[in-house]
């Protein structure tokens, strides 16, 4: 049911709508790209849209509209834009909100709201939007005035993107989109200049002189801060060897000869020890997080830490830091000049990578995931973009595909959600159209935003989708497994639809396959097809992800299985 | 660990909620709390603050109540025994 929309008042000469000043202020911003749902509370904002240069795209659930605004602003690095209604549609955006927070992602969220008269009167849709979001957001607006709609779009740009950078939300009643105000000048921002520390590029410079075996710990924020040629120039005058978190992949490229790996739990056994043996960690744009660190206590247990981070609140905040650098990681890096003597520690790191590189040889006639991930990721080439959901399949993108650039591996790192992968393929398909986009989902996961084939032939998205079908939710199952004495708890999805056919339905070209000589022609067939489609891929429901770290273990106590 | 927070802000919608809670989320307990009014739409939160386990450095929350975007200051000092009869 939608509330019947209130006749606005007429406007004064020289005044224009709050919901026209909206759409004035989103294009002020330079979005192309808004991602929504319409509903009551936001419907003077969609009828202003009619006519306007933004392009909206319509998702079919309103979560989906965040995720895919995340990962358009993954790729572009300008902050995405979605939009929903008041209650519900409001509601249903908070996982992605959430997903932009933990990942630090540069996200405009506008919700409708109640008529400011009605808020706190529990009407119709309403919510306290303003109060459901305040943990998961950067900043926040409730605006009360139709007049602040200008200042109030460009402060939310500017806070989105700034810093660290994340989600801001702006709540918008509807009698402020309805009510009128006079166009006013905006204030011009001068950006600060950041002051830089040079005693603190000295004693940086020391400790990376001093050093015998220095390692490099890249997180996403060096995605983030767009630092990855910086990180790059400062590798090849250093040869300083580099782990990466699950984030932090592509900033430095996988088959780059110094990348020793991903670290952490599901990282390789090289990176991990390559922590425990160094004596110097240089931790740009990571933030000590458990997934990467194991036991924090056992993490990097000799080595003297240099910490560089856009957020001056993470420096010494899990580990202390010998040094310091909050804000830009570029000049800083591009600021140290020291030459160490790292020959012999990178070709002891590169000996532990060859000696323990995975397999791809596992026996029987099944298809063998981390293969068929292999085969894709080097037939797909370099300009790719592989996007993830949750789960094990997840992790085997991570450890098998490779990645040229940051923007090439969009996962839901901080928060791990399942449903990310598809609305984040539709987001990074209008980020860089040309681009082979390549979703990895889970059967699982899935199912979670399956709505969005909808989307995917509306806007006919040529997205390249591989479900991984273990009939299970396999990350969960392998916990058990191991940690539940195999006490297999509500992790069954036999009844699973029929995957092609629901795909069919959508009006999307699908498959199945099902054994290892049909790997090469699916992958043919995927990469060679004009508009969406979907690779259905049956595996072996017992297949794990190795190797593994338990929790609150140190990360060189492994688990791990080798036929 | 006890520690005495005084923070400056602009009292803007949803000010306070946002600092208070984030000090509460990030495991600390808020003692003493007074409000004061300053000149030129300002606002003065001054507390106690105790961390839930020992493992928390108050700096840190003093830091991201910092990166908060309606704070102007943040001052974190010693908190003095309070002197009970
Ligand atoms: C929204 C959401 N609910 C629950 C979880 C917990 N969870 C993590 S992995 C996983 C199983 C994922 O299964 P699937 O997508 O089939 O992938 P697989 O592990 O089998 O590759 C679950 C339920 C989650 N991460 N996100």
């Amino acid at each position: 049911m939608l509330s019947p929309a209130p006749r606005p008042p007429a406007p004064l000469p020289q005044q224009v709508l709050g919901a026209q000043l909206v759409v004035e202020a989103l294009e002020a911003a330079g979005s192309e790209y808004i991602f929504g749902y319409p509903g009551g509370a936001i419907m003077p904002v969609y009828d202003a849209l009619t006519g306007s240069s933004l392009k909206h795209i319509l998702v079919r659930h309103e979560q989906a509209a965040a995720l895919a605004a995340d990962a358009y602003a993954r790729v572009t690095g300008q902050a995405g834009v979605c939009l929903a209604t008041s209650g519900p549609g409001a509601t249903n955006l908070i996982t992605g909100i959430a997903n932009a927070f933990m990942d630090s992602v540069p996200m405009v969220a506008i919700t409708g709201q109640v008529p400011t008269t009605l808020m706190g009167t529990d009407a119709f849709q309403e919510i306290d939007t303003f109060g459901l979001m305040m943990p998961i957001v950067k900043h926040s607006f409730l605006v009360r005035d139709p007049a602040d709609i200008p200042h109030v779009f460009a402060e939310a740009f500017r806070i989105a993107t700034m810093g660290r950078p994340g989600p801001v939300l702006i709540d918008l009643p509807k009698n402020v989109t309805n009510g009128f105000a006079t166009r006013a000048e905006l204030p011009v921002h001068q950006p600060k200049a950041i002051a830089f520390d040079s005693d603190a590029v000295a004693a940086a410079d020391a400790l990376i002189a001093a050093a015998v075996k220095p390692l490099l710990y890249v997180g996403g924020g060096v995605a983030m801060a767009r630092a990855e040629d910086a990180l790059r120039r400062f590798v090849a005058r250093t040869a300083i060897p580099s782990v990466a978190t699950l984030k932090g992949l592509g900033s430095i490229p996988t088959d780059d000869p110094t990348f020793i790996g991903m670290l952490g739990m599901h990282g390789s056994r090289a990176a991990n020890i390559a922590v425990e043996e160094c004596d110097l960690l240089i931790c740009i744009g990571a933030r000590f997080d458990d997934r990467a660190t194991g036991k924090l206590a056992s993490f990097a247990p000799n080595a003297k830490v240099i910490h560089l981070d856009a957020d001056p609140s993470e420096i010494g905040k899990l580990r202390r830091a010998e040094v310091g650098f909050a804000g830009d990681i570029v000049a800083a890096l591009d600021g140290f000049s020291a030459q160490p003597h790292v020959g012999d520690w990178l070709a002891h790191c590169q000996g532990r990578k060859r000696l323990w590189a995975p397999r791809y040889d596992a026996p029987g006639q099944g298809i063998y995931a981390p293969a068929l991930l292999k085969t894709l990721a080097d037939k797909a080439g370099d300009g790719a973009i592989f996007t993830c959901d949750v789960g094990l399949h997840q992790m085997w993108v991570a450890q098998h595909c490779r990645f040229s650039r940051p923007q090439a591996h969009l996962t839901s790192g901080g928060l791990g959600t399942m449903g990310y992968g598809v609305p984040a393929g539709i987001g990074a398909l209008l980020a860089e159209p040309d681009a082979t986009v390549i979703t990895v989902s889970g059967d699982g996961s899935f199912m979670m935003n399956i709505q969005e084939l909808a989307t995917l032939r509306r806007y006919r998205l040529p997205l390249k989708i591989v479900l991984i079908d273990n009939s299970q939710l396999g990350m969960v199952r392998q916990w058990q497994e191991l940690f539940f004495e195999e006490n297999f708890s509500e992790i069954d999805l036999s009844d699973n639809p029929a995957f092609s056919e629901v795909a069919h339905a959508f009006g999307i070209e699908a498959f199945t396959i099902d054994c290892r000589d049909e790997v090469a022609g699916g992958i043919a067939r995927l990469l060679g097809t004009g508009g969406p489609i979907l690779m259905h891929v049956r595996i072996d429901p017992r297949e794990n992800v190795w190797p593994l770290v338990p929790p609150n273990s140190p990360n060189v106590e492994m688990l791990e299985k080798r036929w | 660990m006890n520690a005495r927070l005084d923070v400056d802000f602009v009292p803007a919608e949803g000010a306070m909620l946002r600092i208070l809670g984030l000090i509460e989320r990030r495991g600390y307990r808020i003692h003493e709390l007074t409000l004061s009014e300053r000149p030129q739409r300002s606002s003065s939160l001054s507390m106690l603050i105790e961390a839930r386990d020992a493992g928390r450095q108050p700096d840190i929350v003093a830091r991201q109540v910092g990166n908060l975007f309606d704070v102007s200051s943040v001052t974190l000092s010693p908190s003095q025994p309070s002197a009970r009869p």
